[in-house]
Protein backbone atom coordinates (compact mmCIF):
# COMPACT_ATOMS: atom_id res chain seq x y z
CA UNK A 1 0.00 0.00 0.00
CA UNK A 2 1.37 3.46 -1.22
CA UNK A 3 2.00 5.70 1.78
CA UNK A 4 -1.35 8.46 1.57
CA UNK A 5 -3.43 5.25 1.54
CA UNK A 6 -2.09 3.98 5.12
CA UNK A 7 -2.59 7.89 6.06
CA UNK A 8 -6.40 7.72 5.22
CA UNK A 9 -6.20 4.36 6.57
CA UNK A 10 -5.27 5.65 9.97
CA UNK A 11 -7.65 8.65 10.05
CA UNK A 12 -10.35 5.83 9.87
CA UNK A 13 -9.23 4.14 12.86
CA UNK A 14 -8.68 6.88 14.65
CA UNK A 15 -12.65 7.86 13.44
CA UNK A 16 -13.88 4.44 14.57
CA UNK A 17 -11.98 3.62 17.61
CA UNK A 18 -13.05 7.35 19.04
CA UNK A 19 -9.04 8.59 20.11
CA UNK A 20 -9.33 11.86 21.15
CA UNK A 21 -7.62 14.85 19.69
CA UNK A 22 -4.58 14.40 21.66
CA UNK A 23 -4.11 10.52 21.11
CA UNK A 24 -4.85 11.48 16.95
CA UNK A 25 -1.73 14.10 17.31
CA UNK A 26 0.74 11.03 19.26
CA UNK A 27 -0.29 8.28 16.89
CA UNK A 28 0.36 10.79 13.94
CA UNK A 29 3.81 11.34 15.45
CA UNK A 30 4.58 7.82 16.57
CA UNK A 31 3.12 6.50 13.10
CA UNK A 32 5.06 3.93 10.90
CA UNK A 33 5.73 6.81 8.46
CA UNK A 34 9.70 6.61 7.80
CA UNK A 35 10.55 9.53 8.84
CA UNK A 36 10.58 11.50 11.97
CA UNK A 37 8.04 12.89 14.29
CA UNK A 38 8.35 16.72 12.92
CA UNK A 39 9.39 19.23 15.71
CA UNK A 40 6.74 21.53 15.63
CA UNK A 41 4.30 18.42 16.50
CA UNK A 42 6.61 16.87 19.67
CA UNK A 43 6.32 20.56 20.68
CA UNK A 44 2.00 20.54 21.01
CA UNK A 45 2.48 17.54 22.41
CA UNK A 46 5.07 18.48 25.19
CA UNK A 47 3.51 21.48 26.01
CA UNK A 48 -0.32 19.53 26.45
CA UNK A 49 1.57 17.27 28.85
CA UNK A 50 0.90 20.10 31.51
CA UNK A 51 -2.19 19.58 30.93
CA UNK A 52 -3.54 16.67 33.48
CA UNK A 53 -6.29 15.61 31.09
CA UNK A 54 -4.28 15.45 28.19
CA UNK A 55 -0.91 14.30 30.22
CA UNK A 56 -2.85 10.54 30.64
CA UNK A 57 -4.53 10.45 27.86
CA UNK A 58 -0.83 11.13 25.76
CA UNK A 59 0.67 8.69 28.44
CA UNK A 60 -1.51 5.79 27.53
CA UNK A 61 -0.89 5.97 23.89
CA UNK A 62 2.60 6.07 24.24
CA UNK A 63 2.82 3.69 26.50
CA UNK A 64 0.68 1.83 23.96
CA UNK A 65 3.12 2.29 20.69
CA UNK A 66 6.14 1.13 22.97
CA UNK A 67 4.48 -2.19 23.77
CA UNK A 68 3.92 -2.52 19.94
CA UNK A 69 5.15 -5.69 17.82
CA UNK A 70 8.66 -6.08 15.85
CA UNK A 71 6.78 -5.30 12.79
CA UNK A 72 6.09 -2.06 14.25
CA UNK A 73 9.44 -0.65 14.86
CA UNK A 74 8.93 2.53 13.91
CA UNK A 75 5.96 2.77 16.47
CA UNK A 76 8.34 2.02 19.39
CA UNK A 77 11.21 3.87 18.14
CA UNK A 78 9.52 7.24 16.98
CA UNK A 79 7.98 6.98 20.70
CA UNK A 80 10.80 6.52 22.70
CA UNK A 81 12.11 9.83 20.49
CA UNK A 82 8.68 11.93 21.56
CA UNK A 83 9.00 9.94 25.32
CA UNK A 84 12.84 11.94 25.44
CA UNK A 85 11.74 14.92 24.06
CA UNK A 86 8.81 15.32 26.18
CA UNK A 87 11.27 14.53 29.39
CA UNK A 88 13.57 17.45 28.22
CA UNK A 89 10.78 19.90 27.74
CA UNK A 90 7.48 18.50 28.91
CA UNK A 91 5.63 18.98 32.51
CA UNK A 92 7.55 17.46 35.81
CA UNK A 93 5.03 14.41 35.40
CA UNK A 94 6.73 12.60 32.73
CA UNK A 95 9.19 12.82 34.45
CA UNK A 96 7.91 10.82 37.31
CA UNK A 97 6.06 8.90 35.11
CA UNK A 98 8.86 8.04 33.38
CA UNK A 99 10.61 6.92 36.33
CA UNK A 100 7.89 5.15 37.83
CA UNK A 101 7.35 3.26 34.10
CA UNK A 102 11.08 2.71 34.12
CA UNK A 103 11.39 -1.13 33.34
CA UNK A 104 9.00 -0.49 30.17
CA UNK A 105 12.03 1.63 28.42
CA UNK A 106 14.92 -0.84 30.25
CA UNK A 107 13.43 -3.62 29.03
CA UNK A 108 13.36 -2.28 25.07
CA UNK A 109 17.60 -2.78 25.41
CA UNK A 110 17.01 -6.18 24.03
CA UNK A 111 14.33 -5.34 21.43
CA UNK A 112 15.06 -7.10 18.39
CA UNK A 113 13.98 -7.24 15.20
CA UNK A 114 15.18 -7.90 11.11
CA UNK A 115 12.86 -6.37 8.79
CA UNK A 116 12.14 -7.84 5.33
CA UNK A 117 15.52 -7.20 3.85
CA UNK A 118 17.43 -8.36 6.72
CA UNK A 119 18.54 -5.69 8.36
CA UNK A 120 19.10 -5.32 11.95
CA UNK A 121 16.16 -2.06 12.77
CA UNK A 122 16.38 -3.35 16.07
CA UNK A 123 19.85 -1.53 16.65
CA UNK A 124 17.87 1.84 16.62
CA UNK A 125 15.47 0.99 19.39
CA UNK A 126 18.35 -0.66 21.69
CA UNK A 127 20.05 2.71 21.06
CA UNK A 128 17.63 4.63 22.24
CA UNK A 129 16.27 2.92 24.85
CA UNK A 130 19.72 2.43 26.40
CA UNK A 131 19.86 6.63 26.28
CA UNK A 132 17.11 7.11 27.78
CA UNK A 133 17.71 4.57 30.73
CA UNK A 134 20.82 6.27 31.14
CA UNK A 135 19.55 10.06 31.10
CA UNK A 136 16.65 8.49 34.00
CA UNK A 137 19.01 7.32 36.52
CA UNK A 138 21.21 10.40 35.81
CA UNK A 139 19.13 12.55 38.21
CA UNK A 140 21.74 15.82 37.68
CA UNK A 141 21.90 15.31 33.86
CA UNK A 142 18.08 15.35 33.34
CA UNK A 143 17.84 18.37 35.51
CA UNK A 144 20.30 20.04 33.66
CA UNK A 145 19.02 19.21 30.22
CA UNK A 146 15.62 20.13 31.41
CA UNK A 147 17.07 23.38 32.87
CA UNK A 148 18.84 24.48 29.32
CA UNK A 149 16.03 23.75 27.37
CA UNK A 150 13.80 25.58 29.98
CA UNK A 151 16.07 28.79 29.57
CA UNK A 152 16.55 28.51 25.97
CA UNK A 153 12.95 28.84 26.06
CA UNK A 154 12.54 32.11 27.60
CA UNK A 155 15.15 33.60 25.25
CA UNK A 156 13.65 32.62 22.46
CA UNK A 157 10.69 34.05 24.41
CA UNK A 158 12.47 37.70 24.74
CA UNK A 159 13.12 37.09 21.03
CA UNK A 160 9.52 37.41 19.89
CA UNK A 161 8.29 39.84 21.84
CA UNK A 162 10.78 42.48 20.84
CA UNK B 1 0.18 0.76 34.71
CA UNK B 2 -1.98 -1.75 32.48
CA UNK B 3 -4.97 -1.17 30.79
CA UNK B 4 -5.66 -4.69 30.02
CA UNK B 5 -9.38 -6.42 32.08
CA UNK B 6 -6.83 -8.82 34.30
CA UNK B 7 -8.84 -11.80 32.08
CA UNK B 8 -6.90 -10.90 29.14
CA UNK B 9 -3.19 -9.80 30.52
CA UNK B 10 -3.65 -13.65 32.26
CA UNK B 11 -4.13 -14.94 28.39
CA UNK B 12 -1.72 -13.12 27.00
CA UNK B 13 1.06 -14.26 29.41
CA UNK B 14 0.07 -17.48 29.45
CA UNK B 15 0.29 -17.13 25.63
CA UNK B 16 4.09 -15.17 26.41
CA UNK B 17 5.31 -17.85 28.62
CA UNK B 18 4.09 -21.09 25.75
CA UNK B 19 5.97 -18.86 23.29
CA UNK B 20 9.31 -18.22 25.03
CA UNK B 21 9.56 -22.08 25.81
CA UNK B 22 8.61 -23.72 22.78
CA UNK B 23 10.44 -26.11 21.61
CA UNK B 24 12.19 -24.90 18.11
CA UNK B 25 15.75 -25.21 18.94
CA UNK B 26 16.26 -21.15 19.06
CA UNK B 27 16.76 -18.57 21.12
CA UNK B 28 13.60 -17.72 23.63
CA UNK B 29 12.18 -14.70 21.94
CA UNK B 30 12.97 -11.63 23.74
CA UNK B 31 9.66 -9.74 22.98
CA UNK B 32 8.13 -12.72 25.06
CA UNK B 33 10.29 -12.63 28.15
CA UNK B 34 9.74 -8.87 27.82
CA UNK B 35 6.25 -8.99 28.39
CA UNK B 36 6.46 -11.52 31.63
CA UNK B 37 9.17 -8.91 32.82
CA UNK B 38 6.41 -6.10 32.11
CA UNK B 39 3.75 -8.12 33.63
CA UNK B 40 5.74 -8.63 37.10
CA UNK B 41 6.41 -4.65 37.33
CA UNK B 42 2.39 -4.31 36.10
CA UNK B 43 0.98 -6.87 39.07
CA UNK B 44 3.51 -6.24 41.57
CA UNK B 45 3.37 -10.62 41.20
CA UNK B 46 5.09 -13.50 39.32
CA UNK B 47 2.99 -16.02 40.74
CA UNK B 48 1.19 -16.56 37.10
CA UNK B 49 4.33 -17.36 35.64
CA UNK B 50 5.67 -20.04 37.84
CA UNK B 51 1.97 -21.36 37.53
CA UNK B 52 2.73 -21.26 33.64
CA UNK B 53 5.71 -22.73 33.92
CA UNK B 54 4.07 -25.58 35.37
CA UNK B 55 1.49 -26.08 33.04
CA UNK B 56 3.70 -26.68 29.92
CA UNK B 57 4.87 -29.69 29.09
CA UNK B 58 8.42 -28.16 29.76
CA UNK B 59 10.57 -31.07 31.39
CA UNK B 60 9.62 -33.41 28.72
CA UNK B 61 12.11 -31.48 26.48
CA UNK B 62 15.39 -30.85 26.89
CA UNK B 63 15.65 -27.98 24.79
CA UNK B 64 12.36 -26.21 26.38
CA UNK B 65 13.60 -26.77 29.53
CA UNK B 66 16.67 -24.64 29.33
CA UNK B 67 14.52 -22.17 27.88
CA UNK B 68 12.59 -22.09 30.44
CA UNK B 69 15.63 -21.83 32.87
CA UNK B 70 16.91 -18.83 30.39
CA UNK B 71 13.49 -16.93 31.03
CA UNK B 72 13.76 -17.72 34.99
CA UNK B 73 17.18 -16.23 34.71
CA UNK B 74 15.94 -13.16 33.13
CA UNK B 75 12.88 -12.13 34.88
CA UNK B 76 14.81 -12.99 38.47
CA UNK B 77 17.17 -10.53 36.87
CA UNK B 78 15.09 -7.61 35.51
CA UNK B 79 11.59 -8.30 36.87
CA UNK B 80 10.22 -6.80 40.01
CA UNK B 81 11.68 -7.56 42.77
CA UNK B 82 8.86 -9.47 44.06
CA UNK B 83 10.33 -11.87 42.14
CA UNK B 84 13.13 -13.05 43.37
CA UNK B 85 10.98 -13.67 46.37
CA UNK B 86 8.64 -15.82 44.99
CA UNK B 87 11.62 -17.55 43.12
CA UNK B 88 12.43 -18.59 46.59
CA UNK B 89 9.49 -20.55 47.01
CA UNK B 90 9.74 -22.24 43.80
CA UNK B 91 13.54 -23.88 44.50
CA UNK B 92 12.19 -27.33 44.31
CA UNK B 93 10.41 -26.80 40.96
CA UNK B 94 14.04 -25.93 39.71
CA UNK B 95 15.20 -28.73 41.29
CA UNK B 96 13.28 -30.86 39.31
CA UNK B 97 14.41 -29.13 36.21
CA UNK B 98 17.67 -30.84 37.04
CA UNK B 99 16.64 -34.33 36.97
CA UNK B 100 14.34 -34.16 33.87
CA UNK B 101 17.33 -35.01 31.39
CA UNK B 102 18.84 -38.18 31.83
CA UNK B 103 22.99 -38.33 31.31
CA UNK B 104 23.45 -35.73 28.35
CA UNK B 105 20.43 -36.14 26.85
CA UNK B 106 19.47 -36.40 23.24
CA UNK B 107 20.55 -32.80 22.31
CA UNK B 108 23.47 -32.54 24.51
CA UNK B 109 21.63 -29.91 26.69
CA UNK B 110 21.75 -32.30 29.93
CA UNK B 111 24.66 -31.26 31.82
CA UNK B 112 24.04 -27.43 31.05
CA UNK B 113 20.39 -27.49 32.11
CA UNK B 114 21.79 -29.04 35.81
CA UNK B 115 24.67 -26.70 35.48
CA UNK B 116 21.81 -23.81 34.67
CA UNK B 117 20.05 -25.08 38.04
CA UNK B 118 22.89 -24.69 40.61
CA UNK B 119 23.88 -21.52 39.19
CA UNK B 120 19.96 -20.10 39.66
CA UNK B 121 19.92 -21.72 42.79
CA UNK B 122 23.53 -20.30 44.57
CA UNK B 123 22.00 -16.98 42.60
CA UNK B 124 18.79 -17.08 44.35
CA UNK B 125 20.41 -18.56 47.95
CA UNK B 126 22.81 -15.01 48.01
CA UNK B 127 19.21 -13.16 47.87
CA UNK B 128 18.23 -14.76 50.53
CA UNK B 129 20.70 -14.00 52.06
CA UNK B 130 21.44 -10.42 51.21
CA UNK B 131 18.01 -9.28 50.62
CA UNK B 132 18.68 -5.71 49.94
CA UNK B 133 20.42 -6.32 46.58
CA UNK B 134 18.16 -6.55 43.64
CA UNK B 135 18.27 -8.51 40.80
CA UNK B 136 21.46 -6.26 38.53
CA UNK B 137 23.08 -5.52 41.39
CA UNK B 138 23.06 -1.70 41.08
CA UNK B 139 25.85 0.07 43.61
CA UNK B 140 23.83 2.93 44.36
CA UNK B 141 20.41 1.46 45.36
CA UNK B 142 22.44 -0.65 47.48
CA UNK B 143 24.33 2.23 49.35
CA UNK B 144 21.42 4.38 49.53
CA UNK B 145 19.88 1.36 51.71
CA UNK B 146 22.55 0.36 53.48
CA UNK B 147 25.35 2.04 54.92
CA UNK B 148 28.30 0.08 55.21
CA UNK B 149 29.82 1.19 58.28
CA UNK B 150 30.78 -2.58 59.13
CA UNK B 151 33.76 -3.74 57.51
CA UNK B 152 33.30 -6.88 58.11
CA UNK B 153 29.60 -7.43 56.83
CA UNK B 154 31.00 -5.75 53.84
CA UNK B 155 33.69 -7.77 53.67
CA UNK B 156 31.71 -11.01 53.48
CA UNK B 157 28.54 -9.71 51.08
CA UNK B 158 31.71 -9.33 48.46
CA UNK B 159 33.55 -12.58 49.35
CA UNK B 160 30.12 -14.46 48.90
CA UNK B 161 29.40 -12.11 45.61
CA UNK B 162 33.06 -13.56 44.34
CA UNK B 163 31.69 -16.77 44.70
CA UNK B 164 28.63 -16.43 42.22
CA UNK B 165 30.68 -14.65 40.12
CA UNK B 166 32.90 -17.71 39.70
CA UNK B 167 29.61 -19.67 39.39
CA UNK B 168 28.65 -17.94 36.80
CA UNK B 169 32.47 -18.14 35.21
CA UNK B 170 32.25 -22.19 35.65
CA UNK B 171 28.98 -21.84 33.87
CA UNK B 172 30.02 -19.72 30.39
CA UNK B 173 32.85 -22.19 30.11
CA UNK B 174 30.35 -24.74 30.12
CA UNK B 175 28.27 -23.15 27.76
CA UNK B 176 31.03 -22.65 25.05
CA UNK B 177 32.46 -26.15 25.77
CA UNK B 178 28.98 -27.75 24.86
CA UNK B 179 29.02 -25.49 21.24
CA UNK B 180 28.26 -27.87 18.27
CA UNK B 181 29.63 -27.04 14.78
CA UNK B 182 26.56 -28.52 13.06
CA UNK B 183 24.08 -25.69 14.48
CA UNK B 184 24.33 -21.52 14.88
CA UNK B 185 24.44 -22.62 18.74
CA UNK B 186 21.50 -19.61 19.19
CA UNK B 187 20.23 -21.87 21.91
CA UNK B 188 22.89 -21.76 24.02
CA UNK B 189 23.99 -18.37 23.04
CA UNK B 190 20.94 -16.89 24.49
CA UNK B 191 21.78 -18.20 27.85
CA UNK B 192 25.18 -16.23 27.39
CA UNK B 193 23.47 -12.83 27.46
CA UNK B 194 21.88 -13.13 30.89
CA UNK B 195 25.23 -13.92 31.96
CA UNK B 196 27.17 -11.30 30.50
CA UNK B 197 24.86 -8.89 31.94
CA UNK B 198 24.65 -10.27 35.48
CA UNK B 199 28.55 -10.31 35.62
CA UNK B 200 28.94 -7.01 34.71
CA UNK B 201 26.40 -5.52 37.43
CA UNK B 202 28.69 -7.89 39.80
CA UNK B 203 32.47 -6.49 38.88
CA UNK B 204 30.81 -2.87 38.76
CA UNK B 205 29.40 -3.46 42.56
CA UNK B 206 32.65 -5.15 43.53
CA UNK B 207 34.52 -2.80 42.11
CA UNK B 208 33.11 0.08 43.79
CA UNK B 209 32.62 -1.12 47.15
CA UNK B 210 36.48 -2.49 47.31
CA UNK B 211 37.19 0.90 46.81
CA UNK B 212 35.07 2.45 49.05
CA UNK B 213 36.50 -0.11 51.52
CA UNK B 214 39.97 0.86 51.12
CA UNK B 215 38.88 4.28 51.69
CA UNK B 216 37.21 3.59 54.59
CA UNK B 217 39.78 1.19 56.63
CA UNK B 218 42.93 1.24 56.99
CA UNK B 219 43.73 -2.17 56.99
CA UNK B 220 44.92 -2.49 53.46
CA UNK B 221 46.53 -5.93 54.36
CA UNK B 222 43.56 -7.16 55.82
CA UNK B 223 42.03 -6.79 51.99
CA UNK B 224 44.41 -7.90 50.05
CA UNK B 225 42.92 -11.40 50.31
CA UNK B 226 39.84 -9.93 48.52
CA UNK B 227 42.49 -7.89 46.55
CA UNK B 228 43.80 -11.17 44.71
CA UNK B 229 40.70 -12.85 44.08
CA UNK B 230 39.49 -9.78 42.19
CA UNK B 231 42.75 -9.43 39.90
CA UNK B 232 42.10 -13.46 38.96
CA UNK B 233 38.48 -12.84 38.56
CA UNK B 234 39.20 -9.27 36.20
CA UNK B 235 41.30 -11.68 33.81
CA UNK B 236 38.68 -14.63 33.87
CA UNK B 237 35.73 -11.99 32.51
CA UNK B 238 38.46 -10.21 30.34
CA UNK B 239 38.36 -13.65 29.15
CA UNK B 240 34.92 -14.29 28.86
CA UNK B 241 34.09 -11.17 27.46
CA UNK B 242 36.63 -11.42 24.31
CA UNK B 243 35.13 -15.13 23.57
CA UNK B 244 31.61 -13.41 23.62
CA UNK B 245 33.12 -10.48 21.29
CA UNK B 246 33.18 -13.00 18.41
CA UNK B 247 29.85 -14.39 18.79
CA UNK B 248 27.85 -12.17 16.33
CA UNK B 249 24.64 -13.28 16.61
CA UNK B 250 25.71 -12.17 20.91
CA UNK B 251 26.78 -8.66 20.14
CA UNK B 252 24.18 -8.36 17.38
CA UNK B 253 21.86 -8.13 20.92
CA UNK B 254 24.07 -6.83 23.91
CA UNK B 255 27.52 -4.62 23.55
CA UNK B 256 29.70 -6.75 25.28
CA UNK B 257 31.49 -4.52 28.28
CA UNK B 258 35.34 -3.68 27.21
CA UNK B 259 37.73 -4.80 30.74
CA UNK B 260 40.76 -2.74 30.37
CA UNK B 261 43.88 -5.41 30.14
CA UNK B 262 45.17 -4.96 33.41
CA UNK B 263 42.53 -4.71 36.54
CA UNK B 264 41.75 -1.37 38.05
CA UNK B 265 43.27 -0.22 41.27
CA UNK B 266 41.44 -0.03 44.36
CA UNK B 267 43.34 1.93 45.91
CA UNK B 268 44.12 5.06 43.75
CA UNK B 269 41.55 7.11 44.20
CA UNK B 270 41.60 9.18 40.68
CA UNK B 271 41.30 6.18 38.27
CA UNK B 272 38.31 6.93 36.62
CA UNK B 273 34.86 4.63 37.31
CA UNK B 274 33.41 2.32 35.32
CA UNK B 275 30.72 3.11 32.60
Amino acid sequence: MSVPGKGVLRSVKNYAKGYSDMQIKVREATSNDPWGPSGTIMNEIAQATFNNNDFTEIMDMIDKRLNDKGKNWRHVFKSLTLLDYCLHVGSENVVSYAKENMYVVKTLKEFQHIDDNGKDVGANVRQKAKDITNLLSDEVRLRDERNQRAQMRDRMAGVENI
Amino acid sequence: MSYLSSDKAEAELAQSIKKATSPDETAPKQKHIRRCIVYTWDHHSSALIWSGLKVQPILADEVQTFKALIMVHKILKDGHPVVLKDGLRETAWIETCARSVAGDGSRGYGSLIRNYVELLLHKLNYHRQHPEFNGTFEYEEYISLKNIDDPNEGYETISDLMSLQDRIDQFQKRVFAHFRPSSNNECRIAALVPLVEESYGIYKFITSMLRAMHRRTDAVDALSELRARYNSQHYALLRFYYECSNLRYLTSLISVPKLPQDPPSLIDSDTPSLP
